[in-house]
């Protein structure tokens, strides 16, 4: 957002350099072209280089993907971490001097992570045995962190026999305890407007990124001012940044959580204990960038962080072995046990960094190649200093091709608060007694009152009274560990240890016609202790390596607009393009493209060979209220008994679920008559669930999802192929089919995480992320229009090619049937009414997979069935001028009637949103 | 060894101080440093992607006051 110079005169100045690069012979002719070129404009280029994303927009995808930890004597059977981030970006000049940028990022990230670090001889790792036709085996891990060892007496942990219990010898080796996380999603959106002098820009900027259980808030303010010709720019930045966890505890490991010290920030509500935070950041940056000569500059930055408040991972636990010293100084040479016990970890709550970066850039002549050189060290009072050197080669190679190799390497120390285990000489819990020696006990309801036991083991009050403890709950008193003799700090977080990352990578890029750029790029990262400078710390048992894949396509508009001047798309049409090239192209048709309502697919065609479209929309959909049956609302008792199966009661019920969906659309019409479609997918999703008064008792061995947390999950959705072909045309009548097909590319076997011993299964139909079959999609579009009037209608369908999908079932076909009709307000806005009805089948099949069953919605027959829907939409386009060929639509969708199979969540409504580039 | 690396860095930007003074370009000697892959920042799609990964993995501090806001990245 703030490296920006004179890029639109750069580009000229590249533009033009590049046309003549064909030409050296001629050199003088070039500099004083170029001269001539750039003197009129009185600017000279400034020592920040062009912006690469200049009046462009942008969409991205990128999936990090890790190993398997290791966990040196069980199998690791835990999915690793995995994360799928979608961004869209836009990066716009309003103005000469005005510059908007925006983008939305949206991540799902789901996999094991480690909770804990603890001796390797805990077992906390703890082997999950199955049954198998060849006997036992087993299965995975589960974590467990509340257990027994036993040490020598220089606290070293020794081993001992799973089966007997026999010591075996000292074991000091490590490994990270993990448990595995269902989905969870992160919307983030930014903003920044900049402006432009001729000597000087300033930049704000500010954003919002949303968890479930953090939220973040932050507004930065830069600039730069050149000098020396321009020779010279001199950057400033300061950025403030204010967060906030709501982390909901896992309420799996809750009772094995140390968390007294944070008492005081723990909230229960319904069934849940939430951990709350504040942070705030405050940050400045102040830099230079200096040119050195015709193909080389250097950048030098500061910048200083100041961070308080709540740093602490809400999720991670420090392994702390409790060591009752009257044993460890009993003078015996026995080996000793250690209580082992997980806490919350504790991070300072005060963070100064200072980070110093230098940057070197050549243009390697001979090449046209550039090389950048980065250096980065920073410094902080945690105790952590990193070194991370990075080398880009950019090697355009013709034919708008680019491919940048990459390599990085960094290496950190550990934060001086970092362990992976610490003990404690002193007792996790001790009974207490009063001043007479006797065990104090309490009531569990009401710890207040204090009782003791005579030598009859008879309850006795303070009052020395019998008292009836039948009435009562009583437990010895015991009083906790004493947190002071306890380190301030503790963490055994991987990331705060000492570690080197070594990686490599390539990105390739390829420039098409009229201004799209396609990118493509892969980087492995190795993450190893032994990597660090100055040594190996010990940590290799949190060694592991990982690799981003991305996939990112460009628009550049300037470029369009350049092969397209003119040539103004939208309703105004026809009027400005008769005296250019593309007059032929003068088109009376985009508009139909605008006058489509936002939630129809398919529902125009590009009329020029040659045109593309690209387009984003975005769908979101909401179910909550009662659940229906058929077409009226059903009772708690009803969805107990009928909702599931005859062998099954339902116990919960869904209180609401939301969707929402992105979607890019790439349009080209190869001929005037056929247009083909690309439209990739990325979905998430989000319920909760509540308890059925009536329900049956829990059963043994199957998980209940409890506490307020919902459960979302999220990725890549199917991925949607179609051609459109013109049927017919008249003035004011068209008519189109489309045959499509959606591949299956969205995972239909997503699981809810397994707890301890039991497995989360696979997650409620409506909630995986594709059909998981082959479907083919025809359709029929007419659309009409008549001076501001504009008509339509569309049968579109759904039709399933295969018997069953991974997870053994498959989803229903769907009809649906559709009329619209729209008005024009004005030359750029119009309005339209649209009429819905859909018809979908139930699931045939079954999850052929474990599923928890535990309500409506984990049963194929509560599925499909028949919806009549109103659309009040708007189109907006733009009908000249830069900006021409864009057009923003948007649906609301609301439902007049849901009849639906078996037993569902009532439809609340839907939006449908589509931004439409056409060119 | 950070004492080194301090002075080494201190010394680097004396040289680019120093450097200002004595360099003069002409506009048409400026085509290579115009060209989009001598950007300082070439691809800034990639380069948030980046940090928002070395964020979450890493415990380097950020020389860009701009980059707020990558979430939590509690895993």
């Amino acid at each position: 957002m703030s490296e920006e110079g004179k890029a639109s005169l750069n580009k000229e100045l590249y533009n033009s350099n590049q046309q003549k690069a064909s030409n050296k012979s001629n050199g003088v002719l070039q500099a004083l072209t170029s001269a001539a070129l750039v003197l009129p404009g009185l600017l000279l280029t400034s020592a920040e280089a062009a912006d690469a994303n200049l009046d462009s927009f942008s969409f991205q995808y990128n999936r990090f993907q890790e190993g398997k930890r290791k966990l040196f004597t069980v199998p690791n059977n835990l999915n690793p971490i995995q994360a799928d981030v979608i961004q869209a970006s836009g990066n716009v000049s309003l103005t000469d001097r005005v510059k908007f940028t925006f983008s939305y990022t949206r991540d799902v990230w789901s996999g094991a992570t480690p909770v804990t670090t603890a001796p390797l001889a805990t077992n906390g790792n703890r082997p999950i045995l199955q049954n198998s036709p060849t006997g036992l085996i087993t299965a995975g891990a589960s974590p467990f962190v509340n257990t027994n060892i036993l040490l020598d007496r220089d606290l070293n942990p020794i081993r001992q026999d799973p089966l007997t219990g026999q010591a075996i010898g000292k074991d000091t080796r490590a490994v990270e305890i993990l448990s595995s996380a269902s989905p969870e999603v992160r919307n983030a959106a930014d903003l920044g407007l900049g402006y432009e002098w001729n000597e000087a820009a300033l930049n704000v900027g500010g954003g919002l990124s949303v968890e479930n259980d953090y939220k973040s808030s932050y507004g930065n303010v830069s600039g730069r001012l050149d000098f020396n010709q321009k020779l010279t720019s001199a950057k400033f930045g300061f950025g403030y940044t204010s967060s906030e966890t709501s982390a909901i505890l896992d309420h799996d490991i809750v009772p094995y959580l140390t968390r007294t010290a944070f008492s005081n920030q723990i909230e229960s509500r319904g069934g849940s204990e939430i951990l709350h935070g504040k942070r705030q950041d405050w940050s400045a940056n102040i830099g230079l960038t200096q040119i050195l000569g015709k193909n080389s500059l250097i950048d030098a930055n500061i910048g200083y962080t100041y961070s308080n408040g709540f740093m602490e991972n809400p999720y991670k636990a420090m392994t702390v072995i409790f060591v009752d010293p009257e044993s460890l100084n009993n003078n015996l040479d026995t080996p000793i046990t250690g209580d082992v016990r997980a806490l919350l970890e504790q991070r300072p709550n005060k963070r100064n960094q200072v980070a110093i970066s230098a940057r070197y850039i050549q243009h390697i002549s001979l090449l046209d190649a550039a090389l950048h050189l980065n250096y980065k060290f920073s410094t902080d009072d945690w105790g952590i200093n990193t070194n991370t050197f990075t080398a880009n080669w950019i090697q355009p190679f013709g034919s708008g091709w680019t491919i940048t190799p990459r390599i990085r390497y960094h290496s950190q120390d550990a934060a001086n608060f970092y362990q992976p285990f610490i003990f404690s000489q002193q007792t996790f819990n001790t009974n207490a007694v009063d001043v007479l020696g006797r065990q104090i006990w309490e009531d569990a309801i009401n710890p207040d009152i204090q009782f003791v036991r005579d030598e009859n083991f008879n309850l006795l009050d303070s009052d020395g009274n019998l008292v009836d403890e039948s009435l009562l709950n009583v437990q010895p008193k015991t009083i906790p560990f004493d947190g002071e003799k306890l380190p301030d700090s503790f963490s055994s977080d991987h990331r705060l240890s000492g570690f080197g990352t070594l990686s490599g990578g390539v990105t390739l890029n390829k420039q098409l016609a009229k201004g799209i750029v396609l990118q493509g790029g892969f980087e492995y990262f190795t993450r190893q202790s032994a990597l660090q400078i100055g040594g190996d710390s010990g940590g290799s048992f949190g060694d592991f390596d990982f690799y981003v894949a991305s996939g990112a396509i460009r628009i550049n508009i300037e470029k369009l607009n350049f092969a397209n001047t003119g040539g103004g798309l939208g309703i105004e049409s026809g009027v400005s393009a008769d005296s250019h090239d593309h007059a032929g192209h003068t088109n009376n048709n985009h508009h139909h493209g605008g006058h489509v309502p936002a939630g129809v697919m398919s529902g125009h065609m590009l009329d020029n060979a040659g045109d593309f479209m690209f387009g984003y929309r975005f769908m979101y959909g909401r179910m909550g209220g009662d659940i229906l049956n058929g077409a009226g609302a059903a009772n708690d008792l009803e969805i107990v008994s009928q909702a599931c199966s005859d062998a099954t009661n339902c116990r919960f019920t869904p209180t609401y679920m939301r969707m929402k969906m992105h979607m890019l659309n790439i349009m080209y019409a190869p001929t005037n008559w056929l247009n083909l479609m690309l439209m990739p997918k990325f979905v998430d999703m989000e319920m909760n669930i509540r308890e059925l008064s009536g329900r049956p008792p829990p059963q043994p061995g199957v998980h209940e999802h409890t506490g307020i947390a919902g459960h979302a999950t999220g990725g890549v959705g199917d991925t949607m192929m179609s051609s459109l072909i013109k049927l017919y045309e008249t003035p004011g009548h068209r008519l189109h089919m489309g045959l499509g097909l959606s591949a299956p590319t969205g995972n239909v076997g997503v699981e809810f995480r397994r707890v301890f011993q039991i497995d989360g299964g696979l997650v409620h139909f409506g909630m995986q992320l594709g059909s998981g079959t082959w479907d083919f999609l025809p359709s029929l579009t007419y659309s009409g229009d008549h001076k501001r009037w504009t008509w339509g209608a569309q049968l579109n369908g759904v039709k399933r090619m295969e018997n069953q999908n991974k997870s053994g079932y498959r989803l229903g076909d769907v009809i649906q049937a559709t009329t619209w009709g729209g008005y024009n307000l004005t030359k750029w806005l119009s309005a339209s009414v649209r009429g819905i009805y859909t018809k979908q089948g139930a699931i045939h099949g079954d999850f052929n997979a474990f599923n928890g069953r535990s309500g409506p919605m984990d049963f194929p027959t509560n599925q499909g069935g028949q919806f009549w829907d109103i659309g009040l939409g708007i189109t907006a386009s733009v009908p000249s001028g830069k900006f021409a060929g864009n057009s923003l639509s948007v649906e609301w969708l609301q439902p007049l009637r849901n009849d639906v199979n078996g037993f569902q969540l009532e439809r609340k409504g839907a939006l449908a949103a589509a931004w439409n580039y056409h060119f | 060894m950070i004492g080194t690396q301090k002075i080494a860095v201190l010394l680097l930007l004396m040289m680019v101080l120093g450097l200002s003074g004595c360099v003069s370009l002409a506009p048409w000697e400026r085509g290579n440093l115009a060209k989009p892959h001598m950007a300082l920042n070439p691809d800034p799609m990639q380069r948030s992607m980046r940090a928002h990964n070395y964020g979450s993995r890493e415990s380097g501090a950020s020389d860009n006051a701009s980059g707020g806001g990558g979430g939590c990245g509690c895993f």
